[in-house]
């Protein structure tokens, strides 16, 4: 299978134990957000515990999208934790 | 209905004069401006607030909300102006004005804006303290003030 890179922006405080900006491998043809998640998860540690105890919010391309949205490579994904608003 | 992410400082009184200015016939304004507090949460000194947005997503949720204001209240204009960086006390980090024929659409809909704001605009806000900082959890509060307007709209 061909993989490719994908560069996931942490928003908030993801963003604390591994910075800003995670790379990860995924397949060619892509995968679903839920299963991007248990490979950043796999692949960072880190920020396991906290993709695991807070409710997360994938973005891809700036719109909000449900757990079952497929992450394609050249794609912008951002995960937001909560927001707190003004 | 206009909506503005603001980078820098502003003014709450010139925002107001010139929304008002840009007016017609209505009968009432009602604005309101959050300003940043000196003391935490936790009670000791903060040194700033520090609100995070994310691309063009911040802007959509926050039009997204002033539409809905227009939809759900007699209001016939709306100014929403929204702060995100580094906020130190006293500075203004979110004004709303609304105004409308008669004074209960615009003191609802200003109420409104700010309940959905709080709770549904993406930011992500942290108190400055000295060296180290804190992230603001969004409160049991907020909700509950968010989900008045859910059960009136049902």
């Amino acid at each position: 299978m061909i993989h490719a890179q994908l560069d996931v922006e942490l928003c908030g405080r993801l963003a604390d134990s591994c910075g800003p900006s995670l790379r990860l491998t995924i397949p060619e043809n892509g995968l679903p957000v839920t299963a991007m998640l248990a490979s950043l998860a796999r692949a960072y540690p880190a920020v396991s515990d906290a993709l695991g105890r807070i409710r997360i919010r994938a973005c891809i391309n700036e719109t909000i999208v449900s757990e079952e949205a497929v992450v394609r490579p050249g794609d912008t994904v951002a995960l937001f934790p909560p927001v707190s608003g003004g | 209905m206009q909506v503005e992410l603001a980078q820098a400082s502003f003014d709450p009184a010139l925002r107001l004069s010139d929304f008002t200015a840009a007016l017609g016939d209505e009968g009432a304004v009602v604005s309101f401006t959050g300003r940043a507090r000196g003391q935490s949460r936790g009670g000791g000194p903060m040194s700033a607030l520090v609100l995070e947005s994310y691309r063009g997503v911040t802007l959509q949720s926050m039009q997204v909300i002033a539409g809905d204001a227009h939809s759900m209240f007699a209001i016939t204009a709306s100014l929403v102006i929204h702060r995100a960086g580094r906020i130190v006390p006293s500075e203004a980090i979110v004004f709303v004005a609304t105004a409308s024929r008669h004074r209960r659409a615009a003191f609802e809909a200003a109420d409104y804006l700010m309940d959905r704001l709080k709770t549904e605009a993406v930011f992500w806000k942290r108190e400055e303290h000295g060296g180290s900082s804190t992230w603001i959890e969004p409160t049991a509060k907020d909700r509950e003030d968010a989900m008045r307007w859910h059960e009136r709209k049902e």
